[in-house]
């Protein structure tokens, strides 16, 4: 235990505590078999990790088939395969995921608790979603899908998609969405019952309101996303017509629900990384948030609003032009709570005493990469600027922005601040700061000229483009900024690698945190606290920390005893003489 | 508050600097899209350099505050960091701020798409269409005006085909007369596919079973290049969409000679049934 409960110094009985618990069995079956969050926490992000190692494998290999105009290297066939694993793999199998495993590990420590509600269910959650990307990935032994990032029926049918590919897509997609609504389950129950004494809804860190919001978007999005792949199975495996449009279904049906469902993991990702922005931006600066309340308002107000937006993808279906406006009111509407959430995070460093640490490097960095991403977002919310760039590969550059700003640069700023926890050790400074310049190298390498290249007209998802204008160039360019960009993503995997085993031995505390995580040890026992402390205000630690620093400062030695004289006794008169110190 | 204002105000004021001194030069080359020859791309592309200035301000003020910041308050020996909080009134008054930008941003894309959508009727060099396709559109010229000429563009894998007034067909290729609006209405008889011509205004799906449908009036002659853009299968990257502008006669001379093309053609195998 690193620090007494605030109420009172000295424990009222006497405590146990145990820091290590003997195991029975191998680590692996331990933690494969645990319902412990932070077991759950460890296998949501190792296995989101290695998915975005191959997700980057695939981008490459993609990017390397783009480097000049009607290149041959990669056959089409292979190309729409890795497109549509790719696809796959960066949203549903590492973005969510990696938010997931962040929120299963963290949440529970923010808000005092020892475990989460279900822990049973939080174990699931994670082989579901396993089983899942199992499924897809195992669809390379026989026909990899190959109908795209989002399989748009009738494509999507077993007319014009006859193998089992798209099966595969469906019931990875499926297995791992079913985890992650089983994972919201878990989490909204701890969220709303496990809190520590005093930890009111208004005192919640920041990270925990983020985890919150993506919780109930989660709740929201997955099991539309479960309807529409069941939906989709039924129509290729038992004659369903729910997508057909010459038996009285409607293709448009799919997009509406995949794209809801896909919005709403655009905002899990989003939202994990500005709850993690809005932690360490605190920290490092020495601060407290410029206000809590705005920030945990705005957040609340992105998942709200961005849900609202689905059909900001589809302007140019033919949809009644007034559902166009309604999704372009949602996603303008967007510029309020993102734009205070900027204000707040600058006036969060002003006045501060900034600790250029790799995780404020990165967390400046998302905060950077994002507002490009976000201002672009508004961009093309103008319905005609969206007829006229969406799925060209400018309004491609745009997300690449957002998500590689939120889930790489968030995603690593969170993991940078909270490894010294997870493992008890510090990840390397170096390696950060060269990965974190070959990020931002890399993500405006590629976004910049893969914004010029949409604007010349090159569409996104194809195999191969035609000589034109400055396409060659514009490629050539991106394709150098890509492989920049996974130089920098493979440098933090392998720091990571790297200082799990051999980094810097990080106490409870390293970084001078004010939420209740830092109050357990690195990694934190089982149980999570000895002792749970109560919460007064929104920085808890900051109180356990001042309510030290009085004590031992007004500390004076106790009064002597007021004892009875000394009975004849001769054992007690020998107790005695140590007592009196005036 | 007061102070944290102020200096705020320097960064500010240079970004918009920055941002008033960017504008033009970037009129000049990059980030330009390509020409508009239709009057609903022409809309398109104003609205579109509206925006660009929108978001490159908000980049710009962004990220130079933070660099400001980051710059400004690096922790040093001796420096203790002030415990503010926000104002009762500073996130209200920032609420309304963004909320006014919202505002005009939704505003400008209710009547950019307004205008965009708005046929015009054709121009005086162009056809006299008498059109016989009932279209099921809700695009449509104001009453009175010229009646357009109305073109069904059907996609499938992977090639377009397009169906004029006549009952006269080409492939790969929508031959069209100058300075006329052209209504064309899209259609699909397998999967979706995206019809699009930068030059000639934004891109819209071609689903199977729904009606959609845009409009162009070419206001030179030539060829213009264009894609599908959404992903159809293998053979997608192939998938292309070209428009050939030509004047009023020899559109009508070219309609002429495919169908009587297509009669020979047909009579041709006809002739190898029987």
């Amino acid at each position: 235990m690193s620090a007494p409960p605030p109420t009172s110094l000295a424990p009222s009985r006497p405590e146990i505590v145990t820091e290590r618990y003997p195991q029975r069995r191998p680590a692996w079956i331990e933690l494969a078999t645990s319902g412990d969050h932070k077991a759950v926490g460890v296998l949501y992000l190792g296995a989101a990790l290695s998915f975005l190692a191959l997700a980057v494998v695939e981008l490459v290999l993609m990017r390397v088939q783009l480097i000049v105009p009607e290149s041959t290297i990669v056959s089409p066939d292979i190309f729409d395969q890795l497109l549509s694993a790719y696809g796959a793999t960066a949203v549903v199998l590492f973005g969510i995921p990696a938010a997931l495993g962040l929120i299963s590990y963290i949440v529970p420590l923010q808000i005092g608790a020892r475990g989460t509600t279900f822990p049973r269910l939080g174990a699931l959650s994670f082989w579901l979603y396993l089983a899942g990307g199992v499924t897809l990935y195992a669809s390379f032994l026989y026909r990899p899908p190959d109908a795209g990032v989002n399989p748009l029926p009738p494509l999507s049918d077993t007319v014009f998609s006859p193998t089992a590919g798209v099966d595969a897509w469906i019931a990875g997609v499926g297995l791992a969405v079913l985890g992650f609504t089983l994972f919201a389950v878990n989490m909204l129950a701890t969220l709303h019952t496990r809190r520590a004494p005093g930890l009111v809804w208004r005192r919640l860190p920041l990270f925990s309101w983020s985890a919150t919001v993506s919780g109930y978007v989660l709740m929201v999005a997955g099991p539309v996303m479960l309807a529409a792949c069941t939906m989709l199975l039924i129509d290729r495996q038992f004659a369903g017509v729910f997508f057909d449009a010459g038996e009285g279904g409607s293709p448009i049906l799919w997009q509406h629900l995949s794209w809801l469902f896909f919005t709403g993991a655009y905002l899990v990702i989003l939202l994990a990384a500005f709850g993690a922005i809005s932690e360490i931006l605190p920290t490092f600066s020495g601060k407290p948030p410029f206000s809590h309340r705005a920030i945990a308002a705005s957040l609340v107000a992105v998942g709200a609003l961005g849900l609202l937006a689905w059909m900001q993808n589809m302007y140019t279906a033919p949809i009644p032009v007034g559902w166009t406006f309604f999704a372009m009111a949602a996603a303008v509407a967007l510029t309020v709570p993102i734009g205070l959430l900027l204000f707040n995070w600058i006036a969060t460093l002003w006045g501060g005493a900034l600790r250029l640490r790799a995780p404020l490097l990165f967390a400046l960095g998302a905060i950077s990469t994002v507002s490009f991403g976000l201002a672009g977002e508004l961009t093309y919310s103008v319905i005609p600027v969206g007829w006229q760039l969406d799925s060209t590969t400018a309004a491609q550059a745009d997300t690449y922005y957002a998500l590689v700003g939120a889930a790489v640069f968030g995603g690593f700023a969170a993991l940078h601040y909270w490894f010294p926890k997870i493992t008890g050790r510090t990840m390397g400074e170096g390696l950060a700061r060269a990965s974190f310049w070959a990020l931002l190298v890399g993500v405006h390498g590629m976004a910049i000229p893969m914004t010029l290249a949409g604007l010349e007209g090159q569409p996104v998802d194809v195999y191969k483009y035609y000589e034109g204008g400055a396409l060659g160039t514009y490629n050539l360019i991106a394709s150098i900024g890509s492989f920049v960009l996974a130089v920098g993503i493979l440098l933090t995997l392998a720091n990571a690698a790297y200082s799990a085993r051999r980094g810097v031995v990080a106490g409870p505390d390293p970084w001078g945190g004010t939420t209740l995580e830092w109050f357990a040890s690195s990694p934190p026992p089982p149980h999570n606290f000895d002792v749970i402390p109560d919460v007064r205000s929104a920085e808890p630690l900051r109180d356990i920390r001042e309510s030290i620093r009085r004590r031992t400062e007004t500390w004076e030695p106790p009064p002597p005893l007021e004892r009875p004289e000394p009975a004849s006794d001769p054992a007690t008169a020998e107790a005695k003489p140590s007592t009196s110190r005036e | 508050m007061a102070r944290l204002g102020k200096s705020l105000l320097p960064g500010v004021a240079l970004s918009a600097l920055l941002v008033l001194l960017l504008a033009p030069a970037a009129h000049a080359v990059p980030f330009a899209p390509e020409e508009a020859r239709s009057p609903n791309a022409e809309d398109t592309t104003t609205v579109y350099w509206v925006m660009l200035v929108v978001a490159v301000a908000i980049v710009a003020v962004v990220n130079l505050a933070l660099i400001a910041t980051v710059a400004r308050f690096r922790a040093r020996r001796g420096r203790e960091p002030a415990r503010i909080h926000a104002g009762r009134r500073i996130q209200p008054r920032a609420t309304t701020l963004l909320a006014l930008l919202a505002a005009a941003v939704f505003a400008v894309g209710v009547v950019s798409t307004v205008r965009v959508r708005d046929v015009e009727p054709s121009g005086p060099r162009g056809l006299e269409a008498a059109s016989a396709r009932t279209a099921q559109l809700d695009l449509q010229p104001p009453a009175g005006e010229r009646e357009p000429l109305r073109i069904l563009a059907s996609g499938q894998q992977w090639l377009w085909r397009y169906e004029y007034p006549n009952g006269t067909f080409s492939y790969y290729e929508l031959v069209a007369p100058v300075d006329t609006t052209v209504l064309l209405q899209l259609d699909s008889t397998d999967v979706v596919h995206r019809w699009w011509v930068p030059e000639l205004g934004g891109k819209f799906d071609a689903v199977p079973g729904r009606s959609n449908g845009t409009w162009f009036r070419a206001e030179r002659e030539g060829v213009y290049e264009g894609r599908s853009a959404v992903f159809s299968g293998p053979g997608y990257a192939t998938m292309r969409a070209r428009v050939r502008v030509v004047s009023v006669p020899e559109y009508g001379a070219w309609l002429e000679q495919q169908s009587a093309d297509i009669q020979d053609a047909q009579e041709a195998v006809q002739e190898q049934v029987q």
